[in-house]
């Protein structure tokens, strides 16, 4: 017994303290960034702090698991953040999520944000959704915005203070398809996604019709990294993961990969480098040719660009002037709430066509999929 | 050895464990460079009613969890499948609340049911295989906990529904929900409902435990399983009766939760509770009492992260951190004194039974 | 360790080999030893006696420096030593041969030998050359390539008096080296010792059987309840009297009273055979019966079979062909928890193992294999009351040395935890009793009480199967003594005509025991 509980005591310790340097959490996929490496110097700078005395609105955002520095979903939110703060006099407070959380707590942070008579309160992930729905009503003076949210259906009146952000990744999805379609040289692409969650299918959606729109008959090898939608840890956190699953695309024929992925991404893009010239790899989420290391650079494509700050300078600019709206807000292509990359300069030559399918999206010519059509 | 002398030392292991680990904190906190002060400063203010409401509630359900896992680790099981179990079976709960076979209640109680059974069986699956064919428990269960998240993730797409970004299961009728308890009247948040169950799951604990046959019969195979299966406890039933008493607690742990907040199974449920269940068993040195104030640490610890966060700028993770300091602090002291309270009892029952009679027949040296 | 200590005799200027003065080891609750005066002579055989418990072990312990004493000084060869480790001992040229022995069964003989003393002459050639040549000069005929797994007892303890020998050893310390050897082979062995001695070894012989140290030693030093009471010559000293010594006071005989035996069968077994988990036999064609009053004795040398006849008569080992029988009823298919309630008594051979929950209270453990029965359990219920009243009972007529039942079963001493033991398997009215080396670690105390209460419980009627690596002990308790070789019973003895040595012939199969009763 005695020294079973030894043993025992040293694996949970273990577990809290691993889950403690997990990554990110609950689906809140797609998020891009390169991963791997530790944070940058944002992390070590803080706005709120620093740049306190605006007469902006203010805003608590609760960030999801990893908080600043993860060169991803949450720095992106940070990026808006920062330019409410420069460009509209914000000021701001901030929280981070920990690991395995309930409602309950998440609720908890959202109130606490809110405690202090702030105007706004962002919520970064899909996950915040029942949690400001429950505390949305208390705070009538408060505003609430969460990001990918699907809060405005857990209400059961609508709120005037509650808005969910979300985007049309199948969008920005289905340009990069074309472009994948329009440079593949053997008819085969690939995906890879993070886990077999809604939001991450949005993506896969897009990215199948744009590739088709080029090219009816066009090979697709899809790959999913889990089906598990509470494991965060090997959808969004597996640079190994990510590389077994696409390199054995590249090995067999598919010479443009797509994916969406969060941090195991960059296990894509390692693949994508090895496996020679003129294999493409596309990032996800932010433009990831500007922090991939300088040899996987050459590789990649183009990314799905999914602009969460644009969404945070935006309803922190709505609060600003008056004209928050409630409800489901949805960055599309049309106001470049999603888009594609051009670093690198490797889809010039068709930006053309890209630019032609974007307006017509933008017209409602083109409806792109949200379901992946097999 | 003394009534006084026993409760100071049952006392003071707690004390010392919880010192230590306010102490190892601190040196952490000081290494990584955070705000000392502002930590102590936070863990020190009393909660608002709120958050004492929302403590009591993650409480109620971590003490489920370690209870769950302290009846297996009273045997020496090492049911790490908590995490499995539990999660399988809130989900099977979800759907049979939201299918809504049976009007109100009768529709609830249907739905803790199946959500004790669904953890009795995922647990009892580890225990045959256990008993009958000899696989570690340990292995079983973790490979039964990866199997119960594709499991919930391949069933939720039949019988769930997807509400923008998530998924879960629909949700349960109104009558079959189950009300919150309001404790402070200004609270926003109230009691769950269901939180109830685990006063009611401590006493029985305790009292199948320490007042029935069975329970002195798990709690000899696990001091000493060898004359346990002398004294002709049937080792294989036991394994098996313990993994499923243990899988329906575990059962119980997502159901607070669902019936009094959530209504449905989904993507924001909680994971993780089954590992921190096992942490709160060992904390709480799988006796009902000490399981209670283990899982109200816990839960006070993770309470006060936000506050943390927000108010002195301090990573919640350093809470995780917290909780396995506290777990390997408990572990370490309570060896240390439960060293000194065998050589104290050695030596008293020697000076005892040496003061009683020195004409008696020779009492024994030391054989090796 | 890198220099090998001269093994001429160092008897020249009358010097002691080893001289201990006032040595003491107190350990939580018990003195070990103290006020420990003891003077061997280089180049003899002196034996140390004393009861199980007497401090022998831990004074060996201290000399071959696995335990420093608390008090008093060691001298070596006429130099005062402090010695701290195991490593200070052989540096002195002290080893030890343990009781148990410590050898990698899948490892040759050389590979024993050498193991952690590589540095002496390597692991190849000249490692083997040396085994041979100590092999040869003592006669212990040991191949140094062979498994150790293929040697029997006699040959293994053997490789452990080589594997001493071998680091350079001039004083050999032997923890009752008989313990596990039959009749036969202890004279195999005192010829290897001899041959030791006459090379100018000293050895130091641990034991308590008392004819075998008057037949070896040279001197005999008397340890009694942790301190040295006497030191004798052999030819001074009758057996009888050396045990008293030992003993301190008038010594209990194990002898049997008038003959209980009826013609009632309680336990019956018929055509037993048990397989280990190969497949093999480990017991085979057990048939046996034993009658209310009557105790059997089951002797043999350890390891042929005798833990899995309890166990497999206990309902703890599945049997593969056969039957056993409790009174009328044919118990074969029964639980081990089925059995004890019809009325099986068990003390186990290891009773920390099977017998007690040592961290457990006193009354805790008197529920242990009665947890079906009143009056510590009435239903699915505990009884707490019941428990203690009766751990009372068991305590006070028992005799049971404990300041209460509230005291772990850990903190009492051997003798006392047997106690116990006896106590609680009395109860609840046995109608078969198993006693399995009922009285091994046991203090003289302790030992004569409970063969006080195995008697009595044979005048009471019961069964005893009573299995023993005391010869005398079976003796003077058994009606009748079967022997188990090799998984078999291979023969049966009455215990008022068999003698030690006739029992030594058929526990190894030395000769047919036909001039005895023929086997059952």
């Amino acid at each position: 017994m005695r020294r079973f509980s030894k043993i025992a005591a040293l694996a949970a310790a273990g577990t809290l303290v691993l889950a403690g340097c997990g990554g990110g959490s609950g689906g809140s996929g797609g998020s891009g960034g390169s991963g791997g490496d530790s944070g940058d110097s944002q992390s070590a700078e803080d706005v709120c702090q620093s740049q306190a005395d605006g007469d902006g609105p203010s805003i608590g955002v609760a960030y999801d698991v990893g908080g600043r520095g993860d060169r991803s979903f949450n720095d992106s939110a940070y990026e808006g953040l920062k330019r409410a703060v420069e460009e509209l006099g914000a000021t701001c407070i901030e929280a981070v999520a920990g690991q395995d959380e309930n409602d309950n707590v998440r609720a908890e942070r959202l109130r606490t944000l809110a405690e202090g008579d702030y105007d706004l309160v962002i919520a970064v992930g899909f996950l915040y959704s029942p949690a400001a729905a429950e505390v949305a009503p208390e705070y009538a003076e408060t505003k609430f915005a969460v990001i990918d949210g699907f809060s405005q259906f857990l209400v059961e009146e609508p709120l005037d203070n509650l808005a969910d952000l979300t985007f049309a990744e199948e969008q920005g999805s289905y340009l990069v398809g074309m472009a994948a379609a329009l440079k593949t040289e053997s008819d085969h692409i690939g995906y890879v996604g993070g886990v077999t969650s809604p939001l991450i299918k949005k993506f896969e959606a897009g990215y199948e019709a744009g590739a088709r729109s080029v090219t009816p008959d066009i090979q697709i090898d899809v790959a999913y990294l889990t089906e598990d939608q509470d494991d965060s840890e090997t959808a969004f956190a597996n640079p190994p993961g990510g590389r077994n699953a696409a390199a054995p695309m590249y090995e067999d024929g598919a010479d443009v990969v797509y994916h969406a992925a969060g941090s195991s991404g960059s296990g894509v893009f390692e693949a994508a480098a090895a496996a020679g010239d003129n294999m493409w790899a596309i990032g996800v989420d932010s433009d990831q040719y500007l922090t991939a290391p300088e040899d996987q650079q050459p590789h990649i494509l183009t990314s799905m660009l999914k602009r969460i700050d644009t969404a945070v300078f935006e309803v922190t600019e709505s609060v600003a002037d008056d004209s928050f709206e409630s409800g489901g807000v949805v960055y599309d292509i049309s106001v470049d709430g999603v888009g594609y990359s051009t670093s690198g300069g490797f889809v010039d030559d068709i930006e053309d066509q890209l630019e032609e399918a974007k307006q017509q999206i933008a017209d409602g010519e083109i409806e792109v999929p949200t379901e992946p059509q097999g | 050895m003394s009534v006084v002398r026993r409760g100071a030392l049952a006392l003071a292991s707690p004390v010392l464990a919880l010192l230590l680990a306010g102490l190892i904190i601190t040196v952490v906190l000081a290494v990584i460079g955070d705000d000392i002060a502002g930590f102590w400063s936070v863990m020190s203010s009393v909660p608002e009613p709120r958050n004492a409401v929302a403590m009591l509630n993650q409480a109620s359900v971590l003490y489920l969890s370690g209870v769950a896992a302290a009846i297996g680790f009273r045997m020496n099981l090492f049911n790490i499948g908590v995490e499995g179990q539990y999660r399988l079976a809130a989900f099977a709960a979800g759907a049979v609340a939201g299918a809504a076979w049976l009007p109100g209640y009768l529709n609830s109680l249907l739905a803790v049911v199946v959500a004790m059974a669904v953890g009795a069986a995922w647990a009892g699956l580890a225990g045959a295989l256990r008993a009958y064919r000899g696989v570690s428990e340990v292995i079983s269960t973790i490979m039964l906990n990866s199997i119960a998240g594709f499991l919930i993730s391949y069933l939720i797409v039949k019988v769930g529904r997807t509400t923008g970004n998530a998924t879960g299961t629909d949700p349960m009728p109104e009558g079959s929900r189950i009300g919150t308890i309001a404790i402070f009247p200004d609270s926003p948040t109230e009691l769950y409902g269901l939180s109830l169950l685990a006063i009611v799951v401590g006493v029985l604990f305790w009292l199948v435990l320490n007042r029935t046959r069975f329970g002195f019969e798990l709690r000899a195979t696990g001091a000493s399983d060898s004359a346990a299966v002398a004294s002709g406890v049937d080792s294989r039933r036991m394994i098996v009766t313990t993994m499923l008493l243990s899988g329906a607690v575990a059962g119980l742990v997502g159901l607070p939760v669902i019936f009094s907040s959530a209504y449905n199974y989904g993507s924001s449920f909680q994971a993780g509770l089954g590992f921190a269940g096992i942490a709160v068993a060992l904390l709480g040195r799988n006796h009902p009492v000490g399981i209670a104030f283990a899982a109200l640490l816990f839960a006070y610890l993770s309470q006060q992260a936000n506050l943390l966060n927000i108010l002195a700028g301090i990573s919640p993770d350093i809470v995780a951190v917290a909780q396995g300091v506290v777990v390997m602090s408990v572990v370490i002291v309570y060896e240390v004194v439960r060293r000194y309270r065998v050589r104290a009892e050695q030596t008293q029952v020697a000076s005892t039974l040496s003061a009683e009679s020195r004409a008696a027949a020779p009492t024994e040296g030391a054989a090796s | 360790m890198s220099s090998q200590v001269d093994t001429t005799p160092a008897a020249a200027a009358g010097t002691p080999a080893i001289e201990l003065r006032g040595i003491g080891k107190r350990f939580p609750g018990v003195i070990a030893n103290h006020d420990v005066d003891m003077t061997i002579r280089a180049g003899s055989i002196h034996a140390v006696v004393g009861e199980n418990g007497a401090g022998k072990s831990t004074l060996m312990k201290i000399l071959y420096g696995v335990q420093p004493p608390d008090d008093g000084t060691i001298a070596v060869n006429g130099e005062t030593v402090t010695l701290s480790t195991t490593g200070d001992a052989i540096a002195r040229g002290i080893g030890m041969v343990f009781q148990h022995f410590m050898l990698a069964d899948n490892l040759s003989v050389l590979e024993n030998v050498v193991l952690g003393a590589e540095r002496l002459h390597g692991i190849g050639d000249a490692a083997r050359e040396r085994i041979q040549e100590i092999s040869r000069q003592y006669g212990f005929d040991l191949d140094p390539d062979e498994l150790v797994e293929t040697l029997g007892v006699g040959e293994r303890q053997r490789v452990e008096i080589l594997k001493v020998l071998y680091r350079g050893a001039s004083i050999i310390i032997l923890d009752e080296p008989t313990a596990v050897l039959v009749p036969q082979e202890v004279d195999a062995l005192f010829t290897n010792l001899r041959l030791l001695k006459a090379e100018g070894h000293t050895l130091i012989f641990i034991s308590h059987k008392l004819d075998e140290v008057r037949a070896i030693a040279d001197e005999i030093t008397v340890v009694r309840r942790g301190t040295t009471v006497a030191s004798v010559r052999p030819d001074e000293v009758t057996s009888r009297q050396l045990a008293e010594l030992m003993v301190g006071s008038e010594l209990p005989s194990p002898s049997t009273e008038e003959s209980t035996v009826t013609d009632r069968v309680l336990l019956s077994v018929r055509d037993l055979e048990v397989l280990d988990a190969a497949g093999r036999p480990e017991l085979s064609g057990i048939s046996l019966d034993i009658h209310a009053g009557e105790v059997l004795g089951i002797a043999g040398v350890e390891g042929n079979g005798q833990t899995e006849l309890v166990e497999a008569i206990i309902g703890m080992r599945r049997l593969s062909r056969g039957s056993v029988r409790l009174g009328d009823e044919d118990v074969t298919s029964w639980s081990t928890k089925r059995r004890r309630e019809s009325g099986i008594g068990y003390i186990p051979e290891d009773r920390h193992r099977h017998g007690l929950l040592l961290d457990s209270p006193l009354w805790e453990n008197r529920i242990l294999g009665h947890q079906t029965r009143p009056p510590s359990v009435r239903g699915g219920w505990l009884s707490l009351r019941g428990a203690r009243r009766d751990s009372t009972r068991i305590v006070e007529q028992y005799d049971v040395r404990t300041p209460g039942i509230d005291t772990t079963a850990r903190a009492l001493s051997g003798g006392n935890q047997q106690k116990f033991i006896v106590g609680r398997e009395m109860s609840g009215d046995p109608r078969l009793l198993i006693a399995s080396h009922p009285t091994r670690g046991v203090d003289v105390g302790a030992q004569a009480q409970i063969w006080r209460h195995i008697k009595d419980a044979r005048r009471e009627g019961l069964a005893v199967l009573l299995v023993s690596a005391d010869l005398d002990e079976l003796i003077g308790l058994s009606d009748t003594i079967s022997v188990l070789l090799r998984g078999r019973l291979v023969g049966r003895f009455d215990p008022r005509a068999v003698t030690p040595q006739d029992l030594g012939s058929a526990m190894t199969g030395a000769d047919d025991p036909t001039d005895e009763e023929a086997p059952a």
